[in-house]
């Protein structure tokens, strides 16, 4: 379960505060396929920063599995990020010189996982997510925009988080490979038990989801 | 893949800029290495002259430079006071007079090997030397124009074992004793050769049969043209015993030069002049002493041009992956992995540099240390022409004094003193350099430096992404 309670996050913009999430509370169940929807600046990237535990609110709680995010320290955070927590970008945001399946043994790699067990999994994911053999062994450079993103969605799978945060999955996307990766992520959700809470401008998108939150102005309009 | 694997590859992800950048570090450590090599160089020349010549104290007659000025020999019962000095671990001492076989003052048949040239020639016109020696005209006024010959350096000295500043190095036949009058002698070998002399020969000198007990080979014509014989032999012969021309004490620690100096000058007061070769040996080291400030500043220079060149190239990367550090961090990466893994990439860079600096170093470090050496040198040392030494044959004549003998061939001090010292600093540009494994060791303890200092403030910068900026940017 997550549950959020009062979050407020303030941005000092020259003398003036601006409130990016003001007064934000609300609960996703476990395994829930959630998306936050919303203008641009409406507060969606800034929320789900604080759900990714990639910045500290100013005011309210973060509770996920029953451990309070705002409690955690620093090097807390980073360890909680890294097994707790799965991204996935709008831009893949892969690195270019690692090959696919090096990209998702990252993550296992900074959870300590033993290195042949990651090779294991990150080549299991990898087909899960539909990239097989040779592919595994290419560069980001050398793969479409779809497949990449694919290999950043096995990325996030990597260390079987409790939530995964994926902002504009499909923004780079046609809208049929956008598809195709939007349902590959309500499968997975399905099928790990995974929390995904999805960012997203397509309404279409966002009609197929669990539960859909509206932001206007860094608040909660619509549940 | 880890940690260092990824840092190794990230280092050679743009191929174009890891070699510009490898190319620029490789000429930055290969000059840090060529000053460290010179330095080293300079450094063990410097130690072998302070070794070498470092430790001794000359002794003249006060008045006297080699053949001019005036004055009174030693006597060598105040020498001999000298042994029982605090520190002093040997005296030698030794005579000095001149044989010719022309005019009136001929005291030998021995043919000097040496042509008077037009150097002679002059120095016989200009002096009262030349008249005396060369033109058969003893005491003759200075300035008169004769056929001038150099005359054979005749020389006494207590220890045979030395001669002009080295070791005698005999060619052939065997040493002599320096402290037993004997008629006895070693002459040098251009000399042996231009009077068809081999060891057991016999020549004459003050109207006495000498034998030659050996010959040796100092490398110059002018030293070759030379006589020695024992001290005593050389103060019977020559009417002068009981007298020095110059001494040489040896003090058993250069941290005792200055102490001895002064009670050697308190021991002879105004009748010797006394100089310390440690004041020498700071003359003749100077110029490698600049050279190796040169080269440490250099070499300073380098390493801070090399860790300038690294903490750009580093600055550059982690602005250029800002984002990828985000991510990194986003997806549970610690500062330490990331830093750990730009430092790699960092040394990796600057590894490779060094291999490179390393030839650079190796082909570099000898003509760059000769050149650095013979430009700083150039004023200190003079060429001299085969024959000639110093003002020999001319000049001022011998003045006043009541024995002909002089200080020495050179300047003050005689055979045992200056001449050895004009060796050594002839020697100063002889500069052998060497890359042996500690050079190795520094050059790759200084890429390990440049890279550590250079990627510091890049680590600075990966500590301070946010990767929630990389979520904004979005």
């Amino acid at each position: 379960m997550i549950e959020v309670k009062h979050l407020v996050k303030t941005f000092k913009s020259g003398d003036t505060n601006v409130d990016a999430t003001n007064n934000i509370s609300f609960k996703v169940p476990d395994g829930q396929f959630a998306s936050i929807i919303g203008r641009s600046g409406s507060g969606k990237s800034t929320l789900l920063s604080l759900l990714g535990a990639l910045d500290k609110p100013t005011s309210g709680s973060i509770v996920i599995g029953g451990q309070d995010l705002t409690k955690l320290s620093d090097h807390e955070l980073i360890t909680y990020r890294c097994k707790a927590i799965g991204f996935v970008f709008q831009g893949y945001n892969l690195v270019p010189n690692l090959t696919a399946l090096e990209n998702v043994m990252l993550p296992m790699e900074f959870a300590k996982v033993s290195r042949a067990e990651r090779k294991t999994r990150a080549s299991e994911l990898l087909e899960q997510v539909g990239l097989k053999d040779d592919k595994q062994l290419r560069k980001p450079g050398r793969l479409s925009g779809g497949e990449q993103q694919r290999v950043a969605i096995a990325r996030a799978l990597a260390n079987k988080p409790k939530l995964i945060l994926a902002d504009e999955p499909t923004g780079n996307l046609d809208s049929a490979t956008g598809k195709m990766i939007f349902d590959l992520l309500h499968k997975l959700s399905r099928s790990e038990n995974t929390t995904i809470i999805v960012v997203t401008h397509d309404l279409a998108i966002a009609g197929k989801t669990d539960a859909t939150f509206k932001l206007d102005d860094g608040k909660l309009v619509s549940k | 893949m880890n940690v260092f694997t990824r840092g190794i590859r990230n280092a050679f992800r743009n191929g174009i800029r890891t070699l510009s950048i490898v190319a620029i570090l490789g000429l930055s450590i290969g000059l840090s290495l060529t000053m460290l090599v010179a330095n080293k160089a300079v450094g063990n020349k410097i130690a072998t002259v302070k070794s070498s010549i470092g430790n001794t104290i000359s002794i003249a007659p006060a008045g006297v430079q080699g053949f001019e000025g005036g004055g009174n020999p030693l006597t060598q019962a105040s020498v001999d006071t000298l042994k029982s000095l605090a520190h002093v671990s040997s005296i030698s001492e030794s005579i000095n007079d001149r044989l010719t076989s022309s005019g009136d003052s001929s005291n030998t048949n021995l043919v000097s090997s040496i042509d008077a040239g037009s150097l002679g020639q002059r120095f016989g016109r200009e002096g009262g030397f030349g008249g005396g020696f060369g033109g058969g005209a003893s005491g003759s006024t200075a300035g008169q124009a004769q056929t001038f010959t150099i005359p054979v350096t005749a020389t006494g000295v207590s220890d045979t074992s030395q001669y002009a500043g080295s070791a005698v190095k005999l060619t052939s036949g065997s040493q002599i004793d320096g402290t037993a009058d004997k008629p006895v002698a070693l002459i040098g070998k251009d000399l042996a050769t231009k009077n068809n002399l081999t060891v057991g020969s016999t020549f004459t000198a003050y109207g006495s049969a000498i034998t030659v007990s050996g010959i040796f080979d100092t490398g110059t014509s002018f030293s070759n043209n030379a006589v020695i014989f024992s001290l005593p032999t050389l103060q019977r012969l020559s009417s002068q015993v009981g007298d020095i021309t110059s001494a040489t004490a040896t003090v058993d620690s250069i941290s005792n030069m200055d102490s001895v100096t002064a009670a050697v000058k308190s021991k002879l007061g105004s009748t010797a002049d006394v100089t310390s070769s440690k004041d020498q040996a700071a003359n003749a080291i100077a110029p490698l002493d600049s050279v190796k400030t040169i080269s440490v500043f250099s070499l300073v220079g380098a390493v801070v041009a090399g860790a300038v060149i690294i903490l750009l190239t580093m600055v550059m990367v982690v602005r250029e992956r800002k984002r990828e550090i985000g991510v990194t961090k986003a997806i549970g990466g610690s500062n330490l992995s990331i830093i750990s893994q730009f430092m790699v990439e960092a040394l990796t860079l600057t590894i490779l540099g060094a291999v490179v600096g390393l030839v650079i170093g190796v082909i570099g470090g000898q003509p760059v240390t000769k050149l650095l050496v013979s430009n700083s040198t150039t004023s200190a040392t003079t060429t001299a022409t085969p024959g000639q030494r110093g003002s020999f044959g001319g000049g001022s004549g011998f003045g006043g004094g009541q024995s002909t003998g002089g200080g020495g061939i050179t300047r003050r001090g005689g055979f045992g003193g200056a001449l050895g010292r004009n060796s050594a600093v002839k020697g100063i540009s002889n500069i052998k350099t060497q890359v042996g494994p500690g050079i190795l060791l520094d050059g790759f303890g200084a890429a390990i430096f440049i890279a550590l200092v250079g990627s510091a403030l890049a680590a600075g910068m990966i500590a301070k992404v946010r990767p929630s900026e990389v979520m904004r940017a979005e």
